[in-house]
């Protein structure tokens, strides 16, 4: 019984809670926001064609961009080939629950699983954009009118493909995530209430 | 004198001479430009030293890389049938719009739609164009055309700077008194010029011309929500020759203002004939009047149209006695005075509004004419401005000075309308017909720039053969004198143009997806072809740089129905089709959805081709249209 009540009992201290609670709400945020995006800018493109990648679609001009694109013979970009749009936000919300959980109930196990759950989804998210990147730099058509090397931009920098030079990096949705992870984090590393004063 | 000094001083002066031949024609070769300097002042205009008035001036109408004009100008393109636009001050052409004549840099003509809009004519003549306006102010939204050849009008988009409505007017010919805008866009109005029996078609001896021709003055109505243009009314007028007009604003709100030559009623040798009289007239109307008598029925219909006789409506007509055939007649920003421009007498008159009211008023009329009061001469004029020789065309600045074109005289007059004396002249290069100053012709005027528009530019520009192109000239109007700043070439023919701020002007870019569009295809798996018996419909998609599909057979005889959409939602790019030897031609803007019909009548095989470059690969942008011979 003992050992029941103390796994029900929290120990998670004030400012740990507030920054769970905080963590939940700016993850809520950031569903509402950008998270990464992509920016091609030529000569005869001097405003910039950009991909915006939100948590639960695609924006910018990719109507434009993908009738460019045939010429190399990359695949069409299209909303309905990315299923992630489908679970990220599910994903998010059960975090965001999660989050706001621990801080009601202060639990520190509750407190590393979200966290947890949070910086694992994170690093996955990462790695499948990097999958997307490379997939789409990578599988050309080898019919296509223009050739050129395969490629694969990278999360955050710059690119040189063809006449366009890319820019990548994540928005403010995406900082807000990183933010909230952080948080989690920190929080159940070191916000705990000492068991000794407690006791 | 010894024979022998004689012999020496012939001969050194000999020596001299040939020596000098000798010079002069070295130096020519050595430096060519020297004649080219001499003519400028002795300075080398290719490099430095040019006099520091024509840096500034340059500087005055320079636009840096990545800056944008000031002002739209809209000329008129005379015959050509087109407008042409200018940004001001770089006087830089920007774009030919058509309105009267097909176009092929852009395919119009040939669609369906511009097909259908041109009707059955080929050419036209573009006069006056006029912005609509809001309270006496230009508000950017269209732009109307009148065609002084067949009796159109038309109205451009300035949102889309095309072309989309041309309207048949009855009863007139030569609507050359148009188009002038009441203040807040309710009617457009235009006059004939020449007299003719009415309805079209109807046959009258030229003896007859005093009894059976008529001139009319023409309303357009203009739905304010979309510019649509329908004939709103009509009034019959004597069978002269009107001229110009402009609208009252502000105090002559209401009232509409045309001058008349050629009230002799001449009809033949016009020149000699039509000038007999010392006075023609300004004809003004009350227009507020005459809409009142088309709503209460006082008209009979004339092909199709509401016509009022104004001996029906008393009080709606009058007669102001002007100098010998005036040509312009421009009613001042205040709306105080309208101006009357002399084109045989020297003098611009000036007349009150007020003072034309008040002879009404007062009944203080000279005569009569044609069941028409004559006002009093000499109560209504305030002025007669000596200009010049010539006068044609008034237009104004904001700080109270008039500006008017001398055609004779080959300059422009800047005189005060408080004084009513002439205080600055400046020569053009020649001939100036119309002049336009920047928002010239609203309550509120600029006041920043004049153009001259010339009739001849002999000697400006590099020679071109026999026909020299017109000429405009900009002027600037910020200094207390005149100064002219920059010359241009224009086609032929501009006779009028009204100059417009540019952030007035808003345009859209792109076409939008429309789904519902009859003939749209926005994916490849969608484009076909379809028959129906004789008939064959292409649903055709093109997009940089391809066509689905890109070949088409039908059979020889067929009736074809081409639809092609440009699926590149981007802006500026633009896609063409062209068929070989097919004489068919048309353009797909960004989004746009175009349609063509026509008899597949020759048989054989005929390229067509993406017509406007518009990618790397543009040139492989093509396909066959194939067509299969009777009895094969
Ligand atoms: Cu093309």
């Amino acid at each position: 019984m003992d050992f029941v009540r103390k796994l029900f009992k929290g120990n998670l201290n004030l400012i740990g809670r507030i920054m769970f609670g905080a963590a939940g709400l700016i993850l809520l945020a950031s569903l509402f926001l950008p998270w990464w995006h992509l920016d091609l800018v030529a000569p005869q493109y001097p405003e910039g064609l950009s991909v915006i990648v939100y948590p639960d679609k695609l924006d910018g001009r990719i109507d434009i961009i993908n009738n460019i694109n045939h010429y190399i013979g990359m695949k069409w970009i299209s909303e309905e080939d990315f299923p992630e749009f489908q679970v990220i936000t599910k994903v998010a919300y059960v975090i965001i629950g999660l989050a706001l959980i621990t801080a009601l109930v202060k639990k520190r196990w509750l407190a590393w699983l979200t966290a947890g759950l949070g910086a694992v989804g994170g690093m996955i998210g990462v790695y499948d954009l990097w999958r997307w990147l490379r997939d789409y730099g990578t599988q050309l058509d080898p019919m296509a009118a223009i050739k050129i090397d395969p490629f694969t931009p990278p999360i955050i920098g710059t690119n040189k493909l063809a006449n366009f030079i890319t820019y990548t990096g994540f928005n403010s949705g995406g900082y807000l995530l990183g933010l909230s992870i952080i948080l989690m984090l920190l929080a159940a590393w070191r916000f705990k209430e000492h068991e000794k004063q407690k006791e | 004198m010894e024979k022998g000094l004689f012999k020496k001083i012939v001969l050194s002066l000999a020596g001299l001479l040939v020596g000098l031949v000798i010079a002069v024609y070295l130096s020519a070769q050595l430096n060519p430009e020297a004649e080219a300097a001499a003519a400028f002042g002795g300075k080398n205009i290719s490099v430095d030293g040019v006099p520091d008035d024509v840096v500034q001036a340059a500087l005055k109408t320079y636009v840096p890389p990545g800056q944008l004009d000031e002002y739209y100008m809209f000329a008129s393109g005379g015959h050509s049938g087109n407008v042409f636009v200018y940004g001001v001050p770089s006087m830089r052409r920007i774009r030919t719009i058509p309105v009267f004549t097909p176009e092929s840099a852009v395919g119009y003509g040939w669609t369906t739609e511009s097909k259908e809009m041109l009707g059955e004519w080929s050419w036209g003549d573009v006069h006056h164009p006029a912005l609509s306006e809001t309270k006496g102010d230009y508000d950017g939204r269209w732009l109307f055309v009148n065609d002084n050849a067949n009796s159109r009008a038309a109205r451009i988009d300035l949102d889309s700077f095309r072309t989309s409505q041309i309207l048949d007017i009855p009863n007139i010919y030569g609507p050359h008194s148009a188009v002038f805008m009441t203040p807040n866009s309710e009617y457009f109005m235009l006059g004939s010029r020449f007299a003719g029996p009415i309805p079209y078609g109807t046959y009258s001896p030229i003896e007859n011309l005093s009894k059976d021709y008529n001139c009319v003055l023409a309303a357009v109505a203009i739905d304010p929500n979309n510019g649509e243009m329908s004939v709103g009314w009509e009034v019959l007028m004597p069978p002269w020759s009107f001229d110009l007009s402009d609208a009252g604003k502000l105090d002559s709100e209401g009232w509409a203002f045309l001058t008349t030559y050629n009230t002799e009623e001449a009809y033949e040798l016009l020149e000699v004939n039509a000038s007999q009289r010392e006075m023609d007239y300004v004809v003004a109307l009350n227009w507020k009047m005459l809409e009142q008598a088309a709503n209460e029925g006082k008209y009979k219909i004339v092909d199709g149209v509401k016509m009022i006789d104004p001996l029906d409506v008393p009080g709606s007509v009058y007669l102001v006695p002007a100098m010998k055939s005036p040509h312009g007649v421009d009613v001042t920003p205040d709306g105080k005075y309208f101006i009357a421009n002399g084109k045989v007498a020297p003098v611009a008159t000036v007349f009150s509004f007020e003072k034309f009211k008040e002879c009404i008023d007062n009944k203080d009329f000279q005569g009569e004419e044609r069941g028409f009061p004559v006002v009093n001469y000499e109560k209504v004029r305030v002025a007669e401005v000596p200009v010049g020789l010539g006068p044609l065309h008034t237009q104004f600045d904001g700080n109270g000075y008039a500006y008017t074109t001398l055609f004779i005289d080959s300059t422009i007059a800047k005189w005060s309308l408080d004084t009513f004396e002439v205080v600055d002249v400046t020569p053009v290069h020649y001939c100036p017909g119309h002049l336009c100053a920047a928002e010239g012709d609203t309550v509120s005027p600029d006041g920043k720039y004049l153009v001259s528009l010339n009739k001849l530019a002999k000697d400006k520009f590099l020679s071109v053969g026999p026909s020299h192109p017109e000429s405009a000239q900009l002027i600037d109007l910020t200094t207390d004198k005149m100064k002219i700043l920059m010359d241009v070439p224009t086609d032929p023919e501009p006779h009028f143009a009204q100059m417009i701020k540019a952030d007035k002007i808003t345009t859209w870019e792109v076409f939008e997806k429309d789904p519902s569009q009859p003939g749209a295809v926005y994916e490849k798996e969608n484009a076909r072809i379809e028959r129906d018996g004789n008939n064959v419909t292409v649903y055709q998609m093109g997009f940089r740089s391809r066509y689905y599909p890109d070949h088409v057979e039908v059979n020889e005889g067929d009736h074809v129905t081409w639809y092609l959409t440009n699926t590149d939602f981007d802006e500026d790019i633009t896609h063409g089709f062209g068929i070989c030897l097919y004489d068919l031609n048309a353009e797909a803007q960004p989004g746009e959805t175009i349609k063509f019909e026509f008899v597949a009548d020759k048989a054989g095989v005929y390229p067509f081709y993406c017509t406007n470059f518009c990618s790397a690969l543009h040139q492989e942008m093509q396909g066959w249209f194939i067509v299969k011979p009777k009895g094969l």
